[in-house]
């Protein structure tokens, strides 16, 4: 569906082609168009090949069974991340990390609970000083308290 | 001058406290360096480089080569403790050294990665001084035909990494080509998948894409089942690898060590690849094939001596021809420029002394890595101590201050957050990300040698069949081609009787 997708909406809409290619293979959607084609292929074989064969699945590429809460945390993880995300620009990176810290240290149930706060800390700080100040890397400092 | 004249001139200019101690110096910091996600190699030198300005040309480029050797073998600490890999080139030593430190066996796995990346290093080395010529005059003759054929060739890896399902792992290794078809045209210059996002123009950050596809997912695991996936912390474990065990690595290590050496030779392909190739090629001759990517040591072997078996081989055709190899040589020859020194055939016959002295500073590296190497695997062990709840939080920060520093860039921070989702769903749906990865490091080369290729000879796809070295890779692709299939064939028809076997077990009432 992905490839079908893409050869009838993606390809056409995300990729602008010049007028004046000449020969179809350099054309900047071939490649892509090729590789749309082949996704549809395979998604054909896996079905065929499903339909054919239906053997049970090795245990190790069983999927994970969910447990109560399982989805829950996932999605609390996805609204972390992306809080993460818009925060580190406005408040900087140091800052940012904290909170994310422990609250996926709460998310993996962690029972080390102070060990956690504390590293919280003191782990993007480490961090912070080594970048800026070993790697010269400019890390986000936001708008509001700054670090040296 | 007679070539042990060389020699003794290399050994006077390089025989010096400072010259071995910029070695030492350098790989520590390499080390540190590579076993730091985010951090690459590449990153460590360049940030070397303004410290050898004062420094003797000698001292200082062997600085570089220190960071450069230490980081390649930094990188597989990472990579086996937290599955998080520190540079590209250790992606392969995930496959099977985070498994093996899952069941308790990461001392093993270290141990292995040093001794392989040692012997390999020093293969390479040696290499460096003996085939340097023959070597840069055959990498001459690739071009883009040869290169697409290499790069074709290269793709059969998916065969060897793509686990239960061959099907599964192209579709990933297409999911993976496509990825890598974001960002502006070659030829043209035109959008594709841009979206007018401007950070899309030069495509998804590599390290950003390797990071959310091996780390993100397993911290996302821990969190969708956190006594499960990992109730209890990860040990190093007290025994470290035997002179058997390595022995009985020792020829897939020699192996690795020449692909890395004969990828490395060719300007543009860089350690990954040869990682991967090594892996691809260890598995396929190994008795314990079924065992690769569940926590076999000779796939850390192979993974190790083929990323580390490049370091020397690149200096190839940086010595020879005064071409880089890849983007750290290209840093490499800056220094070099800096020093007033130019690479090439000249700088044999005017700083012959200092070619030597660097040849043989080299050979030395291999030795200090090995004790450097030690100590950093004692020193890591305390990663592997940690309780979960302060590893997993803590992998994530590090994942997003080393996305970050890769370009200064947040937008690269989302698109690691993205590609964890993308690796968690590959994760419960059985796609393995290994072919993804290895797909979307080849897929430019591979897309961009084709069109290169095509504007050469007008369209025409005769090109690719142009001389021995495309037909060599063009068999090597069917042999390897036809083989998978052959043992596909063979493994569903031997599972076709187990179920019917099943089957009539089950009629019977037996089990």
């Amino acid at each position: 569906m992905v490839g079908v997708f893409l050869l009838l909406v993606g390809i056409p809409y995300g990729i602008t082609s010049p007028s004046n290619v000449s020969r179809v293979v350099l054309s900047p959607v071939f490649w892509p168009s090729i590789l749309a084609g082949l996704m549809v292929l395979i998604g054909l074989g896996l079905i065929a090949s499903s339909v054919a064969l239906k053997p049970a699945p090795p245990p190790e590429a069983a999927p994970i069974p969910a447990e109560r809460g399982s989805w829950a945390r996932l999605a609390a993880m996805a609204v972390l991340m992306v809080l993460y995300l818009f925060a580190i620009p406005r408040i900087g990176m140091v800052w940012a990390s904290i909170p994310a810290f422990i609250a996926v240290g709460l998310l993996v149930r962690t029972q080390h609970r102070v060990i956690s706060v504390v590293a919280a800390i003191c782990v993007p700080l480490v961090l912070y000083a080594f970048f800026v100040h070993v790697a010269g890397v400019s890390i986000p400092q936001g708008h509001y308290v700054r670090l040296p | 001058m007679s070539f042990a004249d060389n020699v003794l001139a290399g050994l006077a200019l390089v025989a010096n406290l400072e010259s071995i101690l910029a070695l030492a110096v350098g790989i520590c910091v390499g080390v540190v360096a590579g076993a730091i996600p985010g951090l690459s190699a590449t990153m460590a030198v360049a940030l070397t480089l303004p410290f050898t300005f004062a420094l003797a040309p000698l001292t200082g480029i062997l600085l570089l080569l220190g960071v450069y050797k230490g980081g390649i073998f930094g990188g597989s600490i990472p990579a086996i403790l937290i599955k998080t890999p520190g540079t590209p080139a250790s992606s392969a030593t995930i496959l099977d050294g985070a498994p093996m430190a899952a069941q308790g066996k990461a001392g093993k796995a270290l141990g292995m990665a040093l001794y392989a990346s040692c012997t390999a290093d020093l293969i390479s080395n040696l290499s460096l001084i003996l085939f340097a010529g023959w070597l840069a005059s055959f990498a001459l003759n690739f071009g883009p035909p040869e290169f697409f054929t290499l790069m074709v060739f290269s793709l059969t890896i998916i065969a060897g990494v793509s686990g239960e399902s061959l099907m599964k792992g192209v579709l990933a290794a297409i999911l993976g080509l496509f990825l890598a078809t974001i960002g502006l045209d070659l030829v043209y210059g035109t959008d594709r998948f841009v979206l007018g996002e401007p950070n899309l123009m030069g495509g998804l950050n590599f390290i950003a894409v390797l990071i959310g596809l091996f780390a993100i997912p397993e911290i996302l695991t821990m969190i969708f089942l956190p006594r499960e996936a990992g109730g209890q912390k990860r040990e190093l474990g007290g025994n470290w690898v035997t002179f058997a065990e390595y022995k009985s690595c020792f020829r897939t290590i020699v192996r690795g060590s020449f692909i890395g050496v004969l990828l490395g030779s060719i300007p543009g392909i860089g350690a990954a690849p040869a990682a991967f190739l090594s892996y691809s090629e260890a598995r396929r001759n190994s008795p314990n094939k079924e065992n690769f990517g569940k926590g076999e040591m000779e796939g850390v072997a192979a993974s190790e001596a083929g990323n580390n078996g490049v370091a020397g081989a690149t200096l190839i055709p940086l010595l020879a021809l005064g071409i880089p190899g890849d983007v750290i040589t290209a840093i490499i020859i800056g220094a070099f420029m800096i020093h007033g020194l130019q690479p090439g055939p000249m700088m044999f016959v005017s700083n012959v002394d200092l070619i030597y002295g660097l040849l043989i500073g080299l050979v030395m590296s291999s030795v200090i890595l090995l004790g450097v190497g030690s100590v950093a695997i004692r020193a890591f062990r305390f990663v592997a101590d940690i309780p979960r709840g302060v590893l997993f939080p803590g992998v994530l920060i590090l994942c997003v201050y080393g996305g970050y520093a890769v370009n200064n860039s947040v937008f690269d921070v989302g698109v690691m957050f993205a590609m964890g989702w993308v690796g968690f769903m590959m994760l419960r749906f059985g796609i393995p990300a290994a072919p993804f990865l290895i797909a979307f490091i080849l897929g430019p080369l591979l897309e961009n040698n084709f069109r290169q290729a095509m504007l050469m000879s007008d369209g025409s796809p005769g090109i690719l069949f142009r001389g021995p070295i495309t037909w060599f890779f063009w068999a090597l692709t069917l042999i390897t081609i036809t083989t998978v299939i052959r043992s596909g064939l063979k493994a569903r028809a031997a599972r076709r009787k187990l179920h019917g076997s099943d089957f009539a077990n089950h009629r019977r009432g037996t089990p």
